[in-house]
């Protein structure tokens, strides 16, 4: 799906291949959002002819998977882990625990009662 | 204490007008809940901080400056110094002739 990707490296956090992809996906998903809508309410309206709402579901179905939301991952931006990532600060559950005892992260506070 | 049906209608026609709805007084599914969805494309695309402050950015910002690349002039330098000693990359074939006269023969 390399089809997709920035020629130039157009992202200034943790890098690796996964990060990557996930922002190709990210980008091409945006730039094909407006489409796959049209096509979901094409699919969705009951009143409209039973041909065109089935030639827009197979439409929306051969759509490239890079299109769909599903594909998207948070990742986390300073590790490049994808699982345990806090969505809110878009890092992993270390990097979050290091950053936050570091104070970068405003108005994160260890827990103490 | 039954409203009768006109005049719900009535409210429900007044009330599309008011909040831009579509008057749908039976229901059918017009799949307008999905024309009324927000994009969400810009905020999922943007999470990933951008790549900011490099070089060519930098030239392309203040032209009127000179801004150095010393990586860029280390390998230059590297490449220089390769040729020199016969080191450096090989010519480009132009022709199908040129390129095959090294491969190996079978």
């Amino acid at each position: 799906m390399s089809q997709f990707r920035a020629k130039k490296l157009d992202i200034g956090c943790y890098i690796n291949i996964r990060n990557i992809r996930d922002h190709t996906k990210r980008k091409v998903f945006a730039e094909n959002e407006p489409e796959r809508q049209a096509l979901r309410y094409l699919i969705r309206n009951t009143t409209l002819p039973q041909r065109v709402r089935a030639q827009a579901q197979i439409q929306l179905a051969q759509m490239h998977c890079y299109t769909r939301y599903t594909q998207v991952k948070n990742r986390c931006i300073m590790g490049g882990k994808g699982r345990g990532i806090f969505s809110d600060f878009r890092l992993g559950r270390y990097q979050f625990r290091l950053n936050a005892l570091a104070g970068n992260l405003p108005g994160v506070k260890k827990a103490s009662w | 204490m039954s409203v009768p049906r006109p005049r719900v209608l009535a409210l429900m026609k007044l009330q599309s007008t008011i909040f831009a709805t579509t008057f749908n007084p039976s229901a059918a599914r017009l799949g307008t809940s999905i024309l009324g969805q927000r994009l969400r494309g810009p905020a999922i695309a943007s999470y990933y901080p951008p790549r900011v402050g490099t070089i060519p950015q930098l030239r392309a910002l203040y032209p009127e400056r000179e801004i150095l690349d010393d990586r860029e002039e280390d390998w230059l330098e590297h490449q220089q110094i390769a040729r020199s000693r016969g080191k450096g990359n090989p010519k480009k074939k132009t022709s199908a002739a040129e390129s095959k006269k090294f491969s190996k023969k079978r």
